[in-house]
């Protein structure tokens, strides 16, 4: 039965993909053209403003425009299977991210690439940390009150996320597998739902990217807990550490960075990391992404071979924790 | 989706005591809709505890489809209907062709090669057709479509043939 | 006064030159791309993000927004010319305002629709200046239990709009609901129902559905041999191209009522505006002498469901800008661009960025008088656009709606998808099934089904929360009656039938 409906499917995928055509590679003198930037997710959201931000500096380094095609779909992997489909030229690359690069591996047990196989990573951008928020009433105060009433009361919670395979979603569930508790997990269709809900105070707790939550922090109609991240962020100097706050297991963070389809040219992928390195370390650029309280990576960390580094530890940390969600 | 049977046959198929044959047909082809789903659905999980499974809704609206779908058969029994109506083949046949092979055609060959050749093959739909008209018409809303999509809106398209370009 | 002043600053920042030039680029912008079949607001917002980076975030927001609104405006104009809605708000708009242009009377359609429109945004405005803080609340009140049972209201009104059988426009709305249930399950991540074809693996898209089951039907259904009769008569009827007295008249009670359900509705998150249009839809129907000349060229029904998708649309800014939530994917692409722009917004929003908020609302009003300036001149091109021989219109429909559907996601499948719709709509004609309950249900599926899970994951599967939450027992009790009215008139006619044998 499973044969017959994968054949149908098979048969509508031909025709799609009769569309692709190989290009010829050529690196020399790259770039020659206009160069696109594949982003994941829609414009507008945390890694579309980062691409945006970063690829400006770096095409003026690089004398050639690069365009941002925003290709929404299946929490990001509709995008990075074209990506990862797509001549490996150096003219069409990623923004890829924790999702579709790590935590898409134990989530999509179909998923048609492998973000070690099928890219070439080029460079690390920035990150974005992640936040344990819950609605204003909350009774806990702190950290570590949090960690005991959730434990406490693990049937009566709710944690709500942005829906399967979203930063939220993998994020949340890394806490509660660190909790050890299963909580039940409210899906929403985006971030701002699932916001409007703990707002409303229809749900208890999520994690969530800090350019989502700092003005509702700030105007008290959420609070905040903890940052997962090493070190306060400027945006929210008040808010504690998990490991001052009592937690230092849980350090999660929606890192983006730059792929290349597999078999770019070696030339070619230093020519761009070098490009996104110098936008990195530009200062118009640096004070723009702090201000969405982004993570900037020191330089050593920014290179191919930290981030293929990055890549494979991430892809393990997620796993255990996705693997039995679905 | 199920092939759309014309009207001599369906005369001859369908037996006396279906009063309502356009109700008859689709209701059943309804049903055939819903069986279908249900069948597509069927890996799905179900009901977990108080929590609805992937599979829930799906298959519960495909149940409900079902019903109802017996149900509007079940008129075309009961009561008096009007006749299948006429299909004709020359109109949907060539403006699937058109649609088909637009889809097919943007990517290798862009915009305008297949938005010109895509109104030609509509066209053949009527027999109304003038076709030194519709050849200078369809030039013209080719020209504009593609000045229009690319570069007053932005779109990212492909405009000539890739094996022109390289 | 506090309102006044801060509506003068907003007037004084919108009528800046550099703002209104965007104001109207905007609203020409919204109206092509709201006329152009397929390509819906979502996509151009999108694309013209980049766009928006150079210039200064008060007049960048307020060029989004007029395309917004200005979408709103156009996106009437396919349904009523064409029989295409290019908008989920659109739909209704089709039934009544195709039929007037069938019959010669598109001139007033797009008038009244227009007309409409702008009266709704205006009030929808003022509401947002003076009671957008307090309507939030609105928002915050409704939670999954409230959304599910608002759904299966919306549900009800596709019930009570369809003009022939009552049974088979809830069989076209199963079928929606069936058709929204292909892509991925919102708790688990799993593929239903997509054939791990990548291009379904979120669903099947509104403007794909649309354009095929509207777009490419009607056009079918018009090739068959005998209707170039039919198609004749309507170029040859063509009357006056503005509303007459009696018009007005008729229309006036229904814009007011539909500007007063769109304008509530729009704050709500999600699917509001959709439901806004159906709900003035079914308002008017309910509340005529004569309900059956709906579906036939009444022209409440066209200025009804425009004037509330028109305030759903302006009052839909009330959370975004009162609570910094985006309450539809338009909103959030806002947020994005506030947010490019160095803006986080947040509740805060109204006190720290008085430039921008004030500005946009004020820039509402008056992109909203420049588009009935630049709509109702253009009343006469449309028309006369209905005087091309069919033979040449077709095709062109065809090529418009192909590159429009293929833009929102650059993907050919979609393109073969709507085409498959086109042949399914076409069986429908044939079947006298409705393709309007169909879209509602598509539209609606997907948050009727997350919303009771939602509801349901929160109870602990407890089903009494939607009878044991006032707004959502309101609501369904609201459903439940609505529904009686519409089955009851059936199935008396059914028993009369019974007796009356040889009726047709």
């Amino acid at each position: 039965m499973m044969s017959v409906r994968s054949l149908a499917g098979a048969c509508l995928a031909t025709v799609a993909s009769l569309c692709v055509v190989a290009a010829p590679v050529s690196a020399q003198n790259y770039p020659t053209r206009t160069i696109t930037m594949i982003v994941p997710f829609a414009a507008g959201g945390p890694t579309d403003v980062i691409s945006r931000i970063v690829t400006a500096n770096m095409a003026q380094t690089l004398g050639q425009s690069i365009v941002i095609e925003n290709v929404v779909g299946a929490g990001g992997t509709t995008a990075t299977t074209r990506a990862a489909r797509a001549a490996n030229d150096g003219y069409t690359l990623i923004t890829g991210h924790m999702g579709t690069h790590a935590a898409s591996v134990p989530l999509y047990p179909k998923l048609a690439y492998h973000p070690e196989k099928d890219f070439e990573p080029v460079a690390l951008l920035a990150g974005t940390p992640i936040l344990i928020l819950a609605r204003k009433d909350f009774p806990p105060k702190d950290l570590k009150e949090f960690v005991a009433y959730v434990k406490a009361n693990a049937e009566k919670v709710n944690a709500a996320h942005a829906g399967v395979g979203s930063v939220s979603h993998a994020s949340c569930e890394l806490l509660n597998s660190i909790l050890d508790v299963k909580p039940v997990g409210v899906p929403f269709n985006g971030t701002g739902p699932a916001m409007n809900a703990l707002v409303a105070g229809q749900v208890d707790y999520m994690c969530d990217q800090i350019v989502n939550a700092v003005p509702q922090i700030n105007a008290g109609t959420i609070k905040a807990y903890a940052i997962a991240t090493p070190e306060r962020n400027p945006s929210l100097p008040d808010v504690p550490t998990t490991a001052e706050a009592g937690l230092p297991a849980y350090q999660a963070q929606a890192w983006n960075a730059i792929f290349a389809p597999k078999g770019t040219p070696p030339s070619v992928i230093a020519t761009l990391s070098a490009a996104a390195t110098k936008a990195l370390d530009d200062e118009a650029v640096r004070k723009r992404l702090l201000e969405l309280g982004s993570v900037i990576p020191a330089p050593a960390n920014r290179t191919p071979e930290a981030l293929a580094t990055l890549v494979r530890s991430e892809i393990a940390k997620w796993t255990p924790v996705l693997k039995p969600a679905t | 989706m199920s092939d759309t049977p014309s009207q001599a046959q369906v005369k001859s198929i369908l037996p006396k005591w279906v009063r309502g044959p356009q109700d008859f047909v689709g209701g059943i082809a309804l049903m055939a809709i819903a069986v279908f789903a249900l069948w597509a659905s069927s890996d799905l999980q179900g009901m977990h505890g108080f929590s609805f499974g992937a599979g829930t809704a799906p298959r519960m609206f495909a149940v409900l489809l079902l019903l109802l779908g017996a149900a509007i058969a079940l008129t075309g029994i009961l009561n008096e209907g009007p006749p299948i109506a006429a299909y004709s083949w020359r109109g949907p046949f060539f403006v699937a062709l058109s649609i088909l092979f637009f889809a097919l055609a943007i990517r290798p060959l862009g915009l305008v090669v297949s938005a010109f050749s895509s109104f030609l093959i509509a066209a053949l739909g009527s027999h109304e057709t003038k076709w030194l008209e519709a050849i200078i018409v369809g030039a013209c809303l080719t020209l504009g479509c593609a000045l229009l999509f690319p570069y007053v809106l932005g779109l990212p398209m492909p405009m000539f043939p890739r094996f022109l370009i390289q | 006064m506090e309102l006044f002043a801060n509506l003068a600053h907003g007037f004084a920042v919108a009528f800046s030159p550099m703002n209104l030039l965007m104001c109207l680029i905007g609203a020409l912008v919204g109206t092509l791309v709201g006329v152009l079949p397929g390509i819906g607001t979502i996509a151009t917002v999108a694309m013209l993000l980049p766009i928006t980076f150079g210039l200064p975030p008060v007049g960048a927001l307020i060029m989004l927004a007029g395309i917004y609104y200005g979408a709103q405006y156009g996106g009437s104009t396919t349904s009523i010319l064409v029989n295409i809605p290019g908008e989920a708000t659109s739909v209704v708009t089709a039934l009544d305002g195709f039929q007037m242009a069938k019959q010669g009377r598109a001139g007033p359609a797009l008038a009244i629709a227009a007309i409409g429109s702008f009266f709704a945004g205006c009030v929808a405005t003022v509401l947002i200046a003076v009671l957008g803080a307090p309507l939030t609340k609105l928002a915050l009140a409704f939670g999954p239990a409230e959304y599910f049972s608002l759904m299966v209201l919306g549900l009800i009104f596709a019930v009570v709009l369809a003009k022939g059988s009552v049974l088979k426009a809830i069989a076209m709305i199963v079928f929606g609901l069936l058709l929204s249930m292909v892509g991925s399950d919102i708790e688990t991540g799993a593929s239903r129902m997509a054939f791990n074809i990548p291009e379904l693996a979120d669903g099947l898209g509104f403007a794909t559905v649309a354009m095929g089951v509207f777009g490419f039907a009607e056009i079918i259904r018009n090739l068959d041999a005998g209707s170039e009769m039919n198609r004749d008569l309507v170029q040859q009827k063509i009357t006056g191209l503005m509303p007459t007295r009696k018009d007005i008249a008729d229309s006036t009670p229904a814009i007011l009522r539909g500007t007063v359900l769109g304008s509530i509705l729009g704050i709500l998150p999600g699917g509001g505006a959709v439901i806004a249009s159906f709900a003035a839809y079914t308002l008017e129907k309910k509340l005529a002498k004569n309900p059956s000349r709906f579906g036939r060229g009444a022209i409440e029904g066209v200025a009804a469901p425009e004037s509330a998708n028109n305030a759903a649309a302006q009052t839909s800014f009330i959370p975004l800008l009162t609570l910094g939530i985006p309450p539809n994917a338009v909103m959030a692409l806002m947020v994005g661009a506030m947010t490019i722009h160095g803006i986080v917004p947040g509740p805060q929003v109204m006190q720290k960025q008085p430039d921008l908020v004030w500005g946009m609302i004020a820039s509402m009003w008056i992109g909203n008088l420049m588009l009935i300036i630049i709509n109702l001149p253009l009343v006469g091109i449309w028309v006369r656009l209905l005087r091309v021989p069919y033979r040449l219109m077709f095709p062109s429909i065809v090529i418009f709606c192909s590159i429009g559907i293929y833009s929102v996601n650059n993907a050919p499948v979609d393109v073969i998808l709507a085409g498959v719709f086109g042949l399914v709509g076409y069986w429908l004609i044939k079947h006298d099934f409705e393709p309007a309950p169909l879209l509602l249900g598509m539209v609606l599926g997907p948050l009727m089904e997350e919303n009771l899970r939602r509801a349901l994951l929160i109870s602990r599967g407890d089903w009494s929360v939607f009878i044991s939450r006032p707004l959502s027992a309101v609501l369904l009790a609201i459903a439940g009656g609505l529904l009686l009215l519409a089955v009851l008139p059936a199935l008396r006619a059914k028993r009369d039938e019974v007796f009356v044998e040889s009726e047709s």
